[in-house]
């Protein structure tokens, strides 16, 4: 779409790198949405936040669209039928059925205080999302009449859609001449009962931010290497540690971490725009001290995060995708080949995710009308767990959501801070009671 | 807020236990607050799912039953073909055309061009020498014709949805090309149903490239994009 066109039926936009493999391989289970939520200090009223998103929409006109296929890929399409927002259920980060969210890749759900976004990663990753939300709360208390402005935090409809926002800066950034692929180790997974109807569980933990930060500090260490280092240390203490003979045991333990490339290269787009570093360790000893660990996880963060490194990834993706074979394969088949290597590829190389958003900033007008805010990322059946992380002003706030019953994870985790005699207030949406 | 002096933790709950470690926690509840996340509301089994459970066992029944009457008394004819040919296109019929909620024109499209396949079949194997090639003389094109003619109907009523409709319409027109061949290769023996076929989808192409032709080629690039 040409620079400020007003968007129209025939604007079409092809999927990026990222987004390419997620229809393919979205399941009921391994549904590849993510959850941004804002609690506000007031209740929300539904009929004010269903006009803000109608309005926050046409500033988005990548996110009014839906999935349809084509004989090689997949493609997003203007859908010029209404959007609605909903109630929220019980459901954390369930499959988007299109069919019955008028195709929409993305939903917004309302309960008392909170709003929530939901969103399937083909549309974008937490950077669109959060770019949208805003956007959204931005309309909403504008709506209401609150005194708010955007000081170029915000998208409004005062500026036009960019084609810098609709770019693939994968495609950008890419280097044909550094994709080599570098083989991995299928990763230690965490086991248990699987909750019922494929629901789940989500367990959230404020702490105060400048205490966390603190704690990292303290070690000499960025906020996310403390977090991934400790949660390495948990899952060794919980799942391993007297056991570290046993074969099932032999395989390292790793944390996917998502990296937002817009930190690391000049790009404005608001779609996937991620990758990731890892932090890997076998846990074989009966003596491993989280000392050690957070060591090993910072040397792995340094290296993984070398632009070298980021771009050697980003590539290894970009040239797969840009494989004339795979291009010329009709998506039907296409299909079995993204699903196949994503499983062998993806999914059973790590333990867990730990997506750290970071600070997530608002301008000072609007900072008094929102409490906190969190982030969620879907558990399946092979990543049991996964952790989300953001702060807003002091409430730094970390999800854990779950497709087991078992909670001895999170459990540990939490007291790792309260015998720091760190403040821990807790949130779950209780869904083994019932 | 409620604590639990285990996990030495606040909750935000009215509920009784704690999430991590499942003790009963400290603390009054505050009825008039709502607990944070909704309460867990089991699926309900709809009508739909029933309906599609219902007609897969039915159909896998009666399949199964004809081939085992078919090969207890087998005289060399696997006949019991022709009735599962059948049971199987009223499946498709049932799962696709009325249970889904793919688009109606994707819905003709699909079952038009499946009848066509199960016809065809049935006359080149079950049709006795003389009688053979009524599917591909009648059937293929007098069935294109009128999809054709169904799926142009519905974009004139339904106008609003048209680009949704366009790829499968423009589909079939490109399939109701092939007869007219197949009768340059006397493969089809009786000319006028194919060439009424031909003569209305070249009408319909020539209609949607004078009439959508932006449309057209922005649909054709779309699904079509490398
Ligand atoms: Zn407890």
């Amino acid at each position: 779409m040409a620079h400020g066109k007003v968007p129209s039926a025939n604007d079409w936009f092809r999927l990026d790198n990222a987004a390419k493999i997620f229809p393919a391989i979205s399941t009921e289970r391994e549904t590849n949405t993510f959850r941004v939520q804002i609690e506000m200090t007031e209740d929300v009223d539904k009929d004010f936040l269903q006009l803000a998103v109608d309005a926050a929409l046409e500033r988005y006109p990548m996110f009014k669209v839906r999935l349809k296929s084509g004989l090689f890929w997949n493609y997003l399409d203007y859908n010029q039928r209404p959007f609605t927002v909903r109630p929220l259920t019980h459901k954390v980060c369930g499959p988007l059925d299109p069919r019955d969210n008028n195709g929409y890749l993305f939903q917004i759900y309302y309960r008392a205080r909170l709003i929530v976004l939901e969103m399937f990663h083909s549309l974008a990753d937490g950077g669109g999302a959060f770019a949208l939300i805003k956007t959204i709360v931005y309309e909403y208390l504008t709506l209401k009449g609150c005194r708010v402005t955007p000081d170029n935090m915000i998208l409004t409809r005062d500026s036009l859609p960019t084609k810098e926002e609709y770019e693939d800066s994968n495609l950008t950034y890419y280097d044909p001449q550094n994709h080599r692929h570098v083989k991995e180790e299928r990763a230690f997974l965490v086991k248990g009962t699987p909750i019922e109807d494929g629901n789940i569980g989500l367990i959230s933990g404020t702490i105060s931010t400048a205490e966390m930060i603190a704690l990292a500090r303290n070690h000499q260490a960025s906020v996310t290497e403390y977090l991934t280092a400790l949660l390495m240390y948990i899952i060794y203490l919980t799942q391993i540690k007297y056991r570290e003979h046993l074969k099932e045991n032999q395989k390292p333990v790793k944390i996917f971490v998502p990296v937002n490339l817009r930190k690391h290269f000049p790009s404005n787009t608001l779609r996937n725009f991620a990758n990731f570093v890892k932090s890997g360790m076998v846990m074989n000893r009966a003596d491993i001290t989280f000392d050690e660990i957070l060591e090993e996880t910072k040397k792995q963060f340094a290296f993984g995060l070398q632009p070298k490194e980021l771009i050697r990834k980003m590539s290894e993706n970009v040239s797969f995708e840009k494989n004339f074979f795979l291009r010329i394969t009709p998506y039907f088949l296409k299909k079995f080949a993204l699903r196949i290597g994503y499983k062998k590829m993806g999914l059973l190389l790590n333990t867990l995710s730990f997506s750290n958003l970071g600070k997530i900033d608002f301008p000072e007008s609007m900072e008094p009308y929102i409490d906190n805010v969190s982030v969620a990322v879907y558990s399946g059946r092979f990543n049991t767990i996964n952790i989300g992380t953001s702060s807003f002003r002091d409430k730094f706030r970390i999800t854990f959501t779950r497709s087991i019953v078992e909670t001895t994870i999170e459990r540990e985790f939490f007291r790792h801070f309260t015998e720091k005699g760190i403040h821990v207030t807790i949130e779950s949406n209780y869904v083994e009671e019932y | 807020m409620k604590y639990c002096d285990k996990c030495h933790v606040e909750v935000r709950t009215n509920q009784p236990y704690c999430p991590l470690c499942h003790q009963v926690l400290k603390g009054e509840s505050e009825l008039a607050r709502m607990e944070v996340y909704p309460e867990y509301v089991p699926p309900i089994r709809t009508v739909r799912t029933l309906t599609k459970k219902a007609v897969l066992f039915v159909t896998v029944v009666s399949i199964i039953t004809l081939l085992i009457v078919n090969l207890t008394d087998f005289d060399g004819r696997l006949w019991s073909l022709i009735p599962i040919g059948a049971i199987l296109y009223v499946f498709v019929i049932i799962r696709l055309g009325i249970l889904s909620r793919h688009n109606i024109a994707f819905k003709l499209a699909i079952l038009t061009t499946i009848l066509i396949a199960i016809l065809n079949v049935i006359d080149q194997e079950y049709t006795a020498e003389a009688y053979r090639g009524w599917a591909l003389d009648y059937v293929t094109p007098l069935s294109l014709l009128a999809c054709n003619i169904a799926i142009s109907v519905i974009i004139l009523i339904k106008r609003i949805n048209y680009r949704d409709y366009l790829f499968y319409l423009l589909t079939i027109v490109v399939f109701s090309l092939v007869p007219p061949v197949l009768c340059l290769f006397d493969v089809i023996r009786i000319d006028w149903p194919s060439l009424a076929a031909f003569g209305l989808a070249g009408g319909i192409l020539l209609g949607i490239i004078f009439f959508f032709p932006k449309s057209i080629k922005a649909e054709i690039k779309k699904r079509f994009h490398l």
